[in-house]
């Protein structure tokens, strides 16, 4: 089996906010070498790194907006996140949860700090991506999965190396927790320091790394601080991550779709048609009501 | 968020060679402007016109309590001006600014004027695309009139696609001369039409 090995680390660019309760790095589509193409399925990830949000009696968030023709995961690392959709999706994840909403066809939805998290403020940290459906489910029923940590399996990993949480495929025969509609894994490493853990993805996934907490070593020779992202080569499938600290590292690994992507803000279709649709149906309130 | 391309303005609303749309837009000169910008302010001379190349402007006026009125949006490929202040020399009863940061194309009325003469046919381009807009205010005001606040937000949907995604209700409602509530129930009215049928 062929070693995979990595074909750049991103350091994370200037943030922006998202609404005013999301201030994020994006990685996907944005930087270079991390388009749409590139990364399929994996069309959008935008990462929130530690940060401090003070108090607030008014949660923050992002208000009703609609998306079409993929899906969203939300992985909270730290902080807690409401999240209300037209569908009749929702409801709170916090710290080691992960909330994966199916636009397909087409949802509402507001994501806000939850209440009483917000009252008190603290440190936040997330990463939200988007996967983009295939074709043929683009305009399939929305959905909504709520996983608690507690419902995540988890593989402990010899030597005291630390535990893989296993929210969608699989990782050493254990099956994640998340339906997917294409092949694909997302994993959450949780090493110690000094702890290693080997991966075999197929070749012709696409794979990335982002280290979230502490710093890993990949291959013994490639250093990823916190909060960089790490693009893995398709030069072959198996790996290795080395914890040089206590750390937490997400990877994501999908087959691509190979069919053509007309991207327009929310919505993510095929065809420039399908986009021009997918606003006629949003202006005609076809993805249903949301109050803000 | 920049436009989405729904039509070309100016090769696909009005028949128009290319060669006018590239003598007018290849002569002006480009502008960024930031988001919150404005362009023309009420009491100013206005002497220019805007061609929308990416962004979103809005052409509104505020009245004795301060409460604005949005006559216009202009998303990519739209023009905009002030023809009262820029034309007839009248100091602008309204602002235009940038709801989005922008890029736009300065069309300075000598310009209008030196194309004119110089390219066979420009002037009737120029009319057609004046002829288009007094007929598009002539709808407006009849709306306004006489149409129900819900046909009224059909016709906003048909004529600026993507505009409710990109500005907040009360400029869409201010548009279309209701409350914010009333938009609100307009939309949520529309939604369950769908659930019914």
């Amino acid at each position: 089996m062929k070693t995979r090995s990595v074909e750049m680390v991103a350091t994370p660019k200037a943030p922006h906010f998202v609404g005013d309760g999301f201030r994020v790095h994006n990685f996907i589509p944005s930087y270079p070498m991390l388009d749409m193409q590139r990364m399929d399925p994996f069309i959008m990830l935008d990462y929130n790194s530690k940060y401090n949000f003070p108090p607030s009696e008014i949660p923050k968030g992002v208000g009703v907006h609609p998306h079409r023709g993929f899906e969203t995961v939300t992985i909270a690392y730290e902080g807690s996140v409401e999240h209300q959709d037209s569908s009749g999706g929702g409801g709170v994840i916090g710290r080691g949860d992960v909330q994966w909403m199916t636009a397909a066809s087409g949802v509402l939805h507001k994501e806000f700090h939850e209440t009483e998290w917000s009252k008190t403020g603290g440190v936040f940290q997330m990463v939200q991506l988007w996967i983009n459906l295939p074709a043929k489910d683009k305009m399939s029923k929305p959905g909504y999965q709520s996983i608690l940590n507690s419902e995540i399996p988890k593989v402990t990993l010899a030597d005291d190396a630390g535990l893989i949480e296993v929210i969608a495929g699989e990782y050493n025969g254990s099956k994640g927790s998340a339906t997917t509609f294409s092949p694909l894994h997302i994993l959450n490493a949780k090493l110690n320091r000094n702890g290693k853990a080997d991966f075999a993805l197929p070749e012709d996934f696409n794979t990335a790394l982002l280290v979230i907490e502490g710093s890993i070593i990949i291959n013994d020779n490639e250093k990823v601080p916190t909060d960089n992202f790490a693009l893995m080569a398709n030069d072959g499938s198996k790996f290795t991550i080395e914890a040089t600290e206590n750390a937490v590292v997400l990877i994501i690994s999908g087959k691509p779709l190979n069919e053509p992507i007309a991207a327009h803000g929310p919505f993510v279709m095929n065809t420039h048609a399908e986009l021009v649709q997918a606003f006629n149906d949003f202006n005609t309130g076809k993805f249903g009501y949301l109050e803000d | 968020m920049k436009s989405l391309e729904f039509n070309n303005f100016l090769t696909g609303n009005i028949s128009v060679t290319d060669e006018m749309a590239n003598a007018l837009l290849s002569q002006c000169n480009k502008l960024n402007v930031a988001k919150g910008t404005w362009l023309l302010r009420q009491g100013e001379l206005s002497k220019n016109a805007y061609y929308v190349e990416t962004g979103l402007l809005r052409q509104y006026s505020t009245d004795d309590k301060g409460k604005e009125h949005i006559l216009q949006f202009a998303p990519q490929n739209w023009f905009i001006s002030n023809r009262e202040s820029e034309y007839l020399n009248k100091p602008s009863s309204y602002y235009i600014d940038a709801i989005e940061d922008s890029t736009v194309c300065v069309i300075k009325k000598d310009l209008i004027d030196n194309l004119s003469a110089k390219i066979t046919g420009f002037a009737d381009f120029n009319l057609q695309l004046l002829h288009k807009h007094i007929a598009s205010l002539q709808k407006r005001i009849t709306q306004l009139q006489s149409y129900p606040a819900h046909q009224r937000y059909l016709d906003f949907i048909q004529t600026y696609p993507d505009v409710l995604l990109r500005v907040p209700q009360t400029m869409v409602a201010s548009y279309l001369g209701i409350t914010p509530e009333s938009l609100s129930r307009i939309r949520k009215e529309l939604a369950n039409s769908h659930r019914t049928s």
